[in-house]
């Protein structure tokens, strides 16, 4: 007799199954690529196997779970951890987690949650960290105990105040940086030095400027944006040094932008986070003509808001800055007071010469999905071309997007 | 559509220089205008920072100094090449001020570098830097005005009689620098107390309290006598006339606030939606411009010309 127990097994085998043959096909298809380099391999090496525990593996640290941007990194890492973003763009790890919860969850966390069940990112029995970002992220917790997980991870609880330019919100935002030191110094039973938190601040800058020169290859046609995003991927799941040493080896290795390149028109890229095996929009733009030359996404561009300038060279010092720089100067439309995300776009500009932007929206994401509208009003009055797409992660609405994407391209040529 | 980047102004790794080069400049602003005498140097007596006379062969006199002494001795004698005399150096201190502003605090000011090599100390034992909230701010913008009115106004008292000619030079008898800058020569005298008179003795026993406290704010915080200082609110006042401005793009500001985490001068207005962000107390020492992230958002224009920005590699 089958029990409920052999079928959820078999359940839960078929959707790993899935998830394999997903990010299988996408590695197959990258490396197939007329523009793939050997150099990408490294890249591809890391998101072939997007565990914790090979994470901890390649670093030689344990791995310390989060959810969203706004913890600091650096901190993270002179406590001695792997920070491990957990994030997954898997339709089939989405497409598991449907009983007991709300129908209209957004795809990502429906996926965190789908790969939760199936352990495969090695997510249940170690601390995370959440900020409490987005509705969703907030019920976190709550849906995978509804969802039927046998044991929940322990949870660090980041309040993150919704209000940035308050100085109120800042003095809470600080207190919450040394409760993360406080419960860091705990789990990892040794103290966060200063020598050590400045030295991580050092190879975080690295990482940034090493990523900077990667957007400037992007922008000016040498990588392509859907290798730009991989590389954003990646970055979570290898020591930030050797993240940082391949993505310099990477760019010194890359061509010379290829003639056909010269026929896209320029975008940037605006919305909710593009997670691999989720690559199904930015082979999209490719096949719209459409090259994403900048971005905002917490996936991609915004992991380095730019180099970290320390001022004050004790902890103190050092974490106000950090505090400051997660918070202030992070561009989640979560926050009540965004309204300079815009700025953020408009700066670019001149440096990336872009005509639109193109602004995607999981659906269920309801903080980007609000703020596009605002985007959009202020963008247009800028004479930017402006494009909303709802998706999902599932393929049904490829040929539907891609129909939109062409003939938005056309709008470009136009203006 | 062409590939082609457009054209920016941001010359990257020259610009990213930017604090190596003020360090630079500020020692061998230091080097004129403490030894520049024994080779011949003098800038003259108008000096828009503390290059202070006390030190025997330096190259250059504060105008502090002859703000007092004109306005003190220009009207006791009240003879013409005096009196021309004053004119003319002021006439040459609101020139330097009006083509160089501020950079003299955060380029020049000898004394101002020496409050940055106890900042590189602070920073090197990994202290932790006092901030001045915005309200303690204001009190020290009147502290700052009050001793100005003191400097301005001890002199003429001391010609009319009613105040003992003790008082004469009354700030540089009380200023810090009169009891540091010395000590790079070898002159110690002003260190000690001048058992002269009661108010000899009052005066330099006010100046040694002032620079033991001086040199220990100076080290808990970045530039914490500037705070204080007369000359930035002398300088301030001819705002109207400088050609060096730090200028901001509000539409390309993020609001990220690394600007004012990296202020010496804990400037928070950085951070608000608006061009002129030349705050009364900045020295211009574009710390801010290295510290902000976004391409253009802080610049520092000469003359309506644009000469530096920040950028995301820093300025
Ligand atoms: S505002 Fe900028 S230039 Fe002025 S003192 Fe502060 S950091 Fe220096
Ligand atoms: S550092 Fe730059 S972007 Fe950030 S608040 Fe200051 S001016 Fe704005």
């Amino acid at each position: 007799m089958i029990t409920t127990q052999d079928r959820r097994f078999r359940l839960l085998q078929r959707a790993a199954q899935k998830c394999a043959a997903e990010s299988g096909n996408l590695l197959d298809t990258l490396r197939g690529r007329e523009d793939y380099q050997p150099e990408f391999e490294y890249f591809l090496d890391l998101i072939k196997e997007p565990t914790a525990a090979a994470t901890e593996r390649r670093s030689g640290r344990t791995a310390i779970r989060l959810l969203c941007i706004q913890a600091p990194l650096e901190l993270i890492h002179a406590a001695g951890f792997q920070p491990f973003r957990v994030f997954s763009g898997s339709h089939a790890a989405s497409a598991l987690a449907t009983q007991g919860i709300p129908a209209l969850v957004c795809p990502l966390l429906r996926a965190v949650l789908g790969e939760m069940a199936l352990d495969k990112a090695n997510l249940s029995g170690h601390p995370w960290i959440l900020p409490t970002t987005c509705d969703w992220v907030v019920k976190l917790p709550e849906m995978s105990a509804l969802t039927g997980l046998p044991s929940l991870p322990e949870f660090h609880w980041m309040e993150l105040p919704r209000l940035k330019n308050d100085g109120n919100s800042r003095k809470r935002w600080m207190d919450e940086i040394w409760r993360l030191k406080d419960f860091l110094e705990k789990t990892s039973r040794h103290a966060v030095t200063r020598t050590a938190l400045l030295a991580s601040i050092e190879a975080y800058g690295r990482a940034a400027d090493a990523f900077q020169k990667l957007k400037t290859s992007r922008a000016s046609g040498r990588l392509s944006p859907v290798w730009f995003l991989l590389v954003g991927n990646a970055f979570f799941l290898d020591a930030v040094e050797n993240w940082t040493e391949q993505v310099n080896r990477l760019e010194k290795a890359l061509f010379a932008p290829r003639v056909g390149q010269n026929r896209h028109a320029r975008i940037f890229l605006a919305g909710s986070p593009l997670v691999f095996p989720n690559f199904k929009l930015p082979f999209l733009f490719e096949e719209a003509g459409l090259w994403v030359v900048a971005d905002d996404l917490c996936s991609s561009e915004r992991l380095f808001p730019g180099k970290t300038f320390i001022a004050d060279t004790s902890v103190f010092g050092m974490l106000s800055t950090l505090a400051g720089r997660y918070h202030q100067g992070c561009l989640c439309p979560i926050f009540a007071d965004n309204d300079r995300r815009i700025n953020n776009i408009l700066g670019r500009r001149p440096e990336a010469d872009f005509r639109g932007v193109v602004f995607e929206v999981l659906k269920g994401c309801h903080p980007y999905d609000l703020e596009s509208f605002t985007l959009e009003k202020g963008l247009k009055a800028q004479d930017l071309k402006f494009i909303r797409l709802e998706t999902d992660y599932s393929p049904e609405d490829t040929r539907n997007l891609l129909t939109r994407l062409e003939a938005y391209r056309a709008t470009l040529e136009e203006a | 559509m062409a590939m082609t980047m457009t054209r920016t102004r941001y010359l990257s790794g020259a610009e990213s220089k930017l604090q190596e080069i003020r360090w630079g400049f500020q020692h061998l602003s230091f080097l004129v205008l403490i030894y520049g005498g024994r080779f011949g140097i003098h800038l003259g007596s108008a000096v828009p920072c503390f290059a202070c006379p006390f030190v025997p062969g330096c190259g250059g006199y504060c105008y502090l100094m002859g703000l007092q002494g004109y306005i003190g001795f220009g009207m006791r004698t009240l003879s013409t090449p005096a009196l021309w005399a004053a004119f003319g150096w002021m006439v040459v201190f609101v020139i330097l001020v009006a083509v160089f502003g501020k950079a003299w605090c955060g380029w020049a000011c000898p004394f101002g570098l020496i409050q940055d090599w106890l900042s590189a100390i602070r920073k090197k034992l990994g202290v932790r830097e006092r901030i001045v909230s915005p309200a303690a701010q204001k009190h020290l913008t009147r502290l700052r005005y009050a001793l100005l009115l003191y400097l301005v106004f001890t002199p003429p008292l001391v010609t009319a009689g009613v105040l003992p000619e003790d008082f004469y030079l009354a700030f540089c008898n009380i200023c810090p620098g009169k009891a540091l800058l010395p000590l790079f020569v070898g002159e110690t005298k002003y260190l000690g107390l001048n058992p002269d008179n009661a108010v000899t003795l009052g005066l330099s026993f006010t100046l040694l309290f002032i620079t033991g406290g001086t040199l220990v704010g100076m080290f808990f915080k970045e530039r914490f006598f500037c705070l204080l200082c007369p000359f930035l609110t002398l300088i301030h006042l001819l705002k109207p006339l400088t050609a060096l401005g730090l200028v901001k793009t509000p539409n390309a500001c993020t609001g990220c606030g690394s600007c004012a985490h990296a202020c010496p001068m804990d400037i928070e207005a950085l951070e608000e939606d608006r061009a002129d962000v030349q705050h009364d107390t900045c020295i211009q020492c574009c710390q801010c411009m290295k510290a902000c992230p976004s391409h253009d958002a802080l610049n520092l224009d000469f003359f309506g010309v644009r000469i530096v920005s920040s950028s995301k590699g820093g300025a």
